[in-house]
């Protein structure tokens, strides 16, 4: 398409995605504005001064809770997950790329995890677990929980990539005496690695943001969301807001760093 | 109990076709599918079970007693306040499913056929990705300052000298409940329409449009039907958060609107698990059955 | 994969703390106990303890670890979140600290151990209120669940409740108040007086009352007999018939508007009132403090009525033994012995143990505190904040004058599921 000069069409559009966009920050940016709150100011406006004593409290032990930890737990969580949803989420892609019995049925299996409610999870993992008389914890059942969770996203991604993924690629590195290992290792996987960390990126995000399933599964310790949650009840500080400011732009950056993999991945590629 | 069943399966992984060489009739797949197959068995499939079982039991002031009892089914099916719940949250659904549709459609649309080069596509899609990235609590806690009383809009209003007085029903109200639910889940629309909109082949186009096809026309005949997929897997995203969503109702209407996921809370704060149970299960079910029903339109596993 | 063996190390970490603190605890035990015991401090025992934010207050652990050596692990949830960890993951805690009116609940599920009265050190000097029900021996025992009713067990491994006070104690009561409503002085122009005022329609859009049903139910009780609608025989414990009138009652105010909203969590009841958005509302001492300290009127109104009272207390886990066990009493007994009550009071709740708490609050704090005198000078909260100024009086006055005109305390009823259901269908309505 693309044609020679931008039609109305395109103005149009132009003005509802700026509109779009200015909708998706705008609350943001009254948390960005609040997390420089003075030192006596609240959760709401007006402003009671400027400063930066939200962001320095940030790293301060607060009256209740404890931001460290959890982060540190989710952080954690987050890896955690991402590995193993990219590790099964390929070996599940690799897995549909052929007939096998059963393989509807596990399909369904990953649609329903997605649609599955989340709290009903939370509620039958954590009950299971007590019922067995395993110890909650978010190493365990929270992680198995966040894993219902993003596993189906994985493997729809890699579905999605496999089903247009030409074979030629393979058998003309079979015709040329590459081992199956090496034609895995080196066509299929260089191709298919930036879905792979698509994937990934996914599944932290998924995780370092989840909270119903994590509410019953987590155990003796809070992720982040929880502890949030927790701490709003007792006094609460735009110090949360500054936590929000800070976990933004901590994004951005892991975005920023995803993206110049994929370019860095690519680039060696065009080389090759 | 995972770990002698995991440990073949990533070996073979790790030499796939090798193993495919020697293979009697490909047991690899079936290797392949095992760590997830496990998974959602022990994280899905078995606490679905558990719930279902809970909720035909008995239970009193403190304890669950197994039994097979029906009145937690009765209890839930026979309430008027059930249905008005239902009804309520499927209105949410539905308000926030075209909205979301009708907003991530055009989003997409914009991104996939008005920016010429993929770089710039790139950039703004992660734009459009990067608030999603903050903890969903606190974004939707950051719509409070924005629509209060004394908020950022309402105080400007006046000031300007718009309205009178401030607008009350920007906040805690049903229309503050779908405001922070499609700022929250639109992404979950516009991400599968844009990748299913940047696989239509242009060629199509270019041959609907030296056909004599207008633009609308283009559209309607030619890109929307090609985006159903898209649609489909969005649809699916957002009918399921906005029906398992508890948060954003309690704390957008100030507590003041129903939810089922909701009503299953008041139950689960006072303990009484097989009645939240009965009501988990009458919600699997109902989201199951709307999955089912958009399945049947698109086969998202052929068009994927 | 990984979660089997983290479990397994996570098991086998802990039992090896339990051996190497038994010597330990054995050596403390024999030791006279005056004073506390820095003992502890080698054997790196923890204890893990969960609770609402109101209580589980990092500096409360920082301080633990500092006197006794032990490592408190503290983790904050919501209030339900706290039922439901208290219930359903018994595994996960060592110290529950939960409120008393969800101990009728949890406790008889069997999770909780009952502590033996003669371990507790200050057993003596704790408030009447939580062992007769009477913070005055003329006085009258309030409505509702009462701590002292769930109180006590009959054996140690009795999950009934005991009519009168026994050797097994389900939990140490450590915090509570009276609550009441908070207003705006500035915004309301009139006098408060009453639980009824909050349904003036002159305040249409601008009230707000708890959402957490259990409670809920309560204000929304004092605010129906206030109004002359009905006479409880008890509003904690309502029949079918008191449900249905005082929730057909909600549900008819709430369809008028009357209400901007309701609250379940500390800091929504507090951007409520100081956003401007409610004028009068059910609140808590602290929450109208933490208004006031951002330089807005508000006032914790006593009113004829009388307050809502609620409490909590820390009950230790049944898996709780040996060492542990012994580390568990000896960290309620330091609990008790004065530091935290000086803290809690210094956050406008109150400590069960006055005695010892007043050792470690200055006179001038204990005057504005407890006595309900002018404070002499500057008022400060424990981390060092200007709280109120000199001349101050608390809203309420003394604690004899506050927690004496108690009409009820927060309930769980008999009815509960009804009352569920109903309170469902208000908020549906």
């Amino acid at each position: 398409m693309s044609p020679e000069k931008r039609t109305v069409g395109f103005y149009v559009l132009a003005v509802f995605f700026t509109l779009f966009v200015l909708f998706l920050y705008g609350p943001l940016s009254a948390i960005l504005i609040l997390s420089f709150q003075g030192e006596t100011g609240g959760l709401t406006f007006p402003l009671n001064g400027v400063s930066l004593h939200w962001f320095a409290n940030l790293f301060e032990r607060q009256a209740v809770g404890d931001f460290g930890g959890s982060f540190k737990r989710s952080l954690v969580l987050g890896v955690m997950v991402m590995i193993v949803t990219v590790v099964v989420s390929l070996l599940a892609g690799l897995a549909f790329r052929q007939k096998f019995r059963g393989a509807t049925a596990l399909f369904y299996l990953a649609v329903a995890s997605l649609v599955v409610p989340s709290i009903i999870i939370s509620l039958g993992i954590g009950v299971v677990f007590q019922q067995i008389g395993f110890r909650p914890a978010w190493y365990t059942s929270a992680f198995g929980a966040h894993l219902t969770w993003t596993l189906p996203f994985g493997v729809l991604i890699m579905f999605a990539v496999f089903n247009r993924f030409s074979p030629a690629y393979e058998e003309a590195a079979r015709d040329l005496g590459a081992t199956s290992w090496q034609t895995f290792a080196h066509v299929v996987l260089p191709m298919i690695a930036p879905s792979l960390i698509g994937v990934g990126l996914f599944g932290f995000t998924l995780s370092y943001d989840e909270f119903a399933r994590t509410l019953m599964t987590s155990g003796t310790f809070n992720t982040l969301p929880l502890e949030i949650y927790g701490m709003t009840t007792n006094v609460t500080t735009p110090v949360l807001y500054a936590l929000g400011t800070v976990t933004t732009v901590f994004s951005f950056l892991v975005i920023l760093a995803t993206l110049g993999a994929i370019l860095y991945v690519g680039r060696r590629r065009a080389r090759a | 109990m995972t770990v002698a069943l995991d440990r073949p399966a990533i070996a073979a992984a790790a030499k796939p076709a090798r193993r495919r060489r020697f293979a009697f009739g490909g047991v690899t797949p079936y290797l392949q599918s095992a760590p997830l197959a496990l998974i959602l068995s022990a994280f899905l499939l078995l606490p679905i079970i558990m719930i279902v079982v809970v909720s035909f039991w008995d239970y009193d002031f403190a304890a669950m007693y197994p039994d097979f009892l029906t009145t937690n089914y009765s209890d839930v099916l026979g309430s008027w306040v059930t249905w008005k719940t239902y009804l309520n949250t499927i209105k949410f659904a539905a308000i926030v499913w075209a909205l979301t549709l009708c907003i991530g459609f055009w989003v997409a649309y914009f991104l996939a056929f008005h920016i010429r080069t993929t770089a710039m596509q790139m950039v703004l899609f992660l734009v459009c990705t990067v608030p999603f990235l903050t903890s969903n609590i606190i974004r939707m806690i950051s719509w409070i300052p924005v629509l209060g009383r004394n908020g950022l809009i309402n105080s400007t209003l006046v000031h300007l000298g718009l309205v009178p007085k401030p607008i009350e029903w920007l906040l805690y109200s049903e229309f503050a409940v779908v405001l922070a639910m499609v700022h929250l889940y639109t992404l979950f629309m516009v991400t599968p329409i844009f990748n299913t909109l940047m696989r239509i082949d242009r060629s199509l186009v270019e041959a609907a449009r030296d056909a004599g096809a207008s633009g609308w026309q283009v559209l309607w005949n030619v890109i929307i039907p090609l985006a159903k997929p898209g649609m489909a897997i969005g649809t699916i995203f957002v009918v399921t958060l906005v029906m398992a969503d508890f948060s954003t109702v309690q704390v957008m209407s100030g507590g003041q609107s129903a939810s089922v996921a909701l009503m299953m809370k008041n139950q689960m704060s006072l303990l009484q698990y097989p009645a939240a149970a009965a009501n988990a299960v009458v919600l699997l079910v109902l989201v199951l059955l709307i999955v089912a029903g958009i399945l049947r339109i698109v086969d998202i596993r052929k068009e994927l | 994969m990984t979660n089997t063996t983290q479990t397994k190390a996570g098991i086998s970490r802990r039992s090896l703390l339990k051996t190497g603190a038994a010597a330990v605890g054995l050596a403390a035990g024999s030791g006279a106990i005056s004073g506390f015991p820095t003992i502890w401090a080698q054997s790196n025992i923890t204890l893990r303890q969960f609770g609402t934010g109101v209580s589980n207050l990092n500096a409360i652990a920082d301080k633990c670890k500092a006197d006794l050596g032990i490592t408190l692990e503290m983790t904050a949830t919501d209030s339900d979140a706290a039922a439901q960890r208290a219930v359903t993951q018994p595994d996960s805690y060592d110290i529950a600290d939960i409120e008393y009116w969800i101990c009728k609940k949890v406790f008889p599920s069997g999770v909780l151990q009952p502590m033996d009265v003669s371990k507790l050190k200050y057993y003596d000097e704790l408030v009447p209120l939580f062992k007769t029900g009477k913070l005055t021996p003329d006085s009258v025992i309030a409505q509702g669940t009462a701590p002292h009713t769930v109180g006590y067990v009959d054996a140690q491994d009795s999950k009934t409740f005991a009519k009168a006070p026994t050797n097994w104690f389900t939990m140490v009561p450590t915090i509570y108040n009276a609550d009441t409503l908070g207003i705006r002085p500035d915004l309301v122009g009139r006098d408060i007086t009453t639980w009824a005022d909050i349904m003036d329609p002159a305040f249409k859009g601008k009230t707000a009352i708890l959402n957490i049903p259990s409670i809920g139910i309560m204000d929304a009780a004092m605010i129906m007999e206030a109004t002359g609608n009905i006479k409880y025989a008890d509003k904690g414990n309502m029949t079918k018939d008191e449900i249905d009138k005082t929730i057909d009652f909600l549900i008819k105010a709430k369809q008028a508007g009357q209400f901007r909203a309701f609250w379940k969590s500390f800091d929504e009841s507090v951007n409520l009132m100081a956003s401007g958005e409610v004028v009068i509302q059910s609140m808590w001492s602290p929450a109208v403090a933490a208004v006031r300290s951002k330089g807005i009127a508000c006032r914790f109104q006593p009113l004829k009525e009388g307050y809502r009272s609620w409490g909590g207390g820390l009950g230790l886990a049944a898996h709780l033994k040996g060492a542990e066990l012994d580390a568990a009493y000896e960290y309620i007994n330091w609990y008790t012995s004065g530091w935290v009550g000086g803290y809690l009071n210094r956050q406008g709740y109150y400590s069960a143990n006055m005695v010892s708490a007043k050792k470690f609050m200055t006179e001038d704090e204990w005057g504005y505190w407890i006595e309900g005198k002018p404070a002499k000078g500057e008022i400060k909260a424990p981390d060092g904040t200007v709280m109120e100024k000199a001349g101050a009086v608390r809203d309420g006055g003394s604690f004899e004058e506050r927690m004496g005109k108690v009409a009820c305390w927060n309930s769980v009823m008999d009815e509960d599921r009804y009352m569920v259901k109903r309170w469902n269908e208000f908020i549906a309505a």
